[in-house]
């Protein structure tokens, strides 16, 4: 198990690496120079020496393999810059706006792992049934409505017609409504995946000796197919995340909710680049932890790995 | 299939319609028309600027599909030759583009094209080749498994020893059978890009706010949503429209009953 984990951490540190490089070469070519910004921001006299200042305060002189070091160095131990708007540093903002961002997109995504299941295990135990209808129905619906415009029209419905919220007041209910809509869309796909894989499971060998035993078609999909589809959802949870990280971020916009997705477009006004290269970290952090810890579950919980490992 | 074909013809058609005329200037503002009612001369009536609604939605329309376009575009043809030229290259060269396009998937494609917004501005261009660009990864992994799952069929080998030169056995024999499925593919993902950029343009990095966008309209209207809701709605509605229609289109109801992305799962072989 160690082992793994190591190897996962490896990988995972060797992705971070170059995406990191990536995200530093993109915004290097960056059309405006964010030391002039700066200077107009702070109002600071657009001197030759005040320019060089700022330049070699912030690393920006020097070739660009030379910057890029640097800024990695300053990363991995802490430093990463502050923000021009409020001079604050840029992890100290991060780490404050982090949680709200976190509760909506994991959040979400852990309730609609569990609305998935018994959804598709209802639409799985009568194809073509009510249950199943439902259930394609809604995976259809929320792959073609964006969570944002849902929201608004939540929005409309629950603040305006029955007066049970209050939008944009950035309270609980608001975070948990947000984290709701992130669900539902997961929650469609998660259960589509969820019966697909049980239904494939039904034309095994394995599932037609439980049915000759005599259990009826229920225990037998839940004793011996669950667990298989439950490995098809989790591999479907990882290329959930990425979309969940984009809705949070259009519902952070849409509610005002203050994560970090906000604070980046409050900043992006200012061409803070130290955020924005931060955020392309922080995402890229949280992606490579939601599949490790999906790659080491299933390989911890699967027989199948266990047998072929040991 | 049928209802999804005439649908997509009509929007197609509006959407066209949109980048050469429209009934009124998007721009124009007419204080005095201010939240007019739905009427023959504004058919969806006007916003809080007394801007024509429908002329608005008919430019977003036009917007909309220039993306769609190009993020498909990049996405078909970087996909497949990269997929197909890491195939024929093999060996060390072919793990470092698969490791490369492995890497795209580490940051959402939505993330890679705020950053883009954030930095070149938000334009049907700037996003469509940001959201083409960063989507190209997952492309290119399935193209090259296509490409060696064709360069393994007995034709190839054939061909092979006949002594075909490797550009003719790419164009010839290999791409000929895999691009459909990489359209396909390519297509199914169409709508998503309709969603993320109705988003990019909702957050409104970089965007320029003068050009209407269904999701910047949105993001525009969103406080009238209390007095106004259809303000907000007809937006929505299209973007709903466009993207079920793209989806329909890529991805028949046989494959939507089995789970919506047929092409998209798959368990990882292990590694």
């Amino acid at each position: 198990m160690g082992r793994h984990v190591l190897a996962i951490g490896l990988r995972a540190a060797a992705s971070l690496l170059a995406v990191s490089a990536l995200a530093f070469l993109v915004i290097a070519f960056m059309p405006s120079d964010p030391v002039m910004i700066a200077i107009r921001a702070w109002n600071l006299p657009a001197d030759p020496e005040t320019i060089a200042g700022l330049r070699a305060q912030w690393g920006l002189d020097g070739p660009l393999p030379a910057r890029y070091l640097r800024w990695l160095a300053g990363f991995v131990t802490g430093d990463w810059g502050r923000t021009f708007r409020t001079g604050e540093p840029v992890l100290a903002e991060f780490a404050a706006r982090l949680p709200l961002s976190l509760s909506i997109g994991l959040g979400g995504l852990a309730f609609a792992c569990v609305a998935a299941v018994p959804i598709g295990f209802a639409a799985a135990l009568r194809p073509e049934g009510a249950a199943d209808r439902a259930s394609r129905l809604l995976a259809v619906t929320v792959q073609a409505v964006p969570a944002f415009w849902l929201g608004l029209v939540l929005v409309w419905v629950l603040g305006v017609k029955l007066r049970v919220i209050q939008p944009f007041s950035g309270g609980p209910t608001i975070v948990l409504l947000a984290a709701g809509l992130v669900a539902l869309h997961s929650a469609g796909m998660f259960a589509r995946v969820y019966r697909r894989d049980l239904i494939e499971q039904t034309g095994q060998p394995h599932f037609r000796t439980a049915l000759a035993k005599g259990l009826d078609r229920r225990r037998a999909l839940w004793r011996h197919g669950h667990r298989g589809a439950i490995y098809a959802m989790l591999s479907a949870v990882r290329s959930e995340a990425g979309w969940a990280i984009g809705t949070t971020a259009a519902l952070e916009v849409l509610f005002g909710l203050p994560g970090i997705s906000q604070f980046l477009v409050q900043s992006i006004s200012a061409r803070d680049f130290f955020v924005l290269q931060a955020y392309v970290m922080v995402v890229a952090v949280w992606m490579l932890a939601v599949n490790g810890a999906i790659e080491l579950a299933v390989r911890r919980l699967d027989p199948r790995w266990r047998e072929s490992q040991s | 299939m049928r209802r999804g074909a005439v649908l997509a013809v009509a929007l197609a058609a509006l959407a066209l319609a949109g980048a050469v005329w429209q009934p009124h200037d998007p721009d124009a503002v007419d204080m005095l028309a201010r939240h007019a009612a739905p009427s023959l001369s504004h058919p969806l009536g006007t916003d809080h600027l007394g801007r024509d609604l429908a002329s608005r939605m008919l430019v977003a329309a036009w917007r909309t599909g220039l993306v769609v376009v190009i993020v498909g575009a990049i996405g078909l043809a970087g996909g497949s030759a990269l997929g197909t030229i890491a195939a024929i290259l093999g060996g060390w060269r072919e793990r470092l583009i698969l490791r490369g396009a492995e890497l795209f998937i580490v940051v959402p494609t939505l993330v890679w094209a705020l950053t883009a917004a954030a930095l070149f501005g938000l334009s049907p261009l700037t996003a469509g080749v940001a959201l083409g660009l960063a989507g190209v990864g997952p492309y290119a992994l399935f193209s090259n498994a296509l490409t060696h799952r064709v360069l393994g069929q007995p034709f190839v080998l054939a061909a092979t020893a006949l002594g075909a030169a490797r550009l003719r056995l790419m164009l010839r024999h290999v791409l000929p059978n895999t691009l459909p499925l990489i359209f396909a593919y390519v297509g199914s993902q169409a709508g998503q890009s309709v969603i993320a950029y109705a988003s990019l343009a909702f957050i409104g990095l970089g965007a320029d706010p003068s050009k209407p966008d269904w999701g910047s309209m949105l993001y525009e209207y969103r406080m009238f949503v209390f007095d106004r809701p259809m303000l907000t709605i007809w937006p929505g509605l299209a973007i709903a429209a466009v993207t079920w229609t793209l989806n329909r289109i890529f991805d028949p109801p046989t494959a939507a009953a089995s789970g919506g992305a047929g092409l998209n799962r798959g368990r990882r072989r292990p590694s």
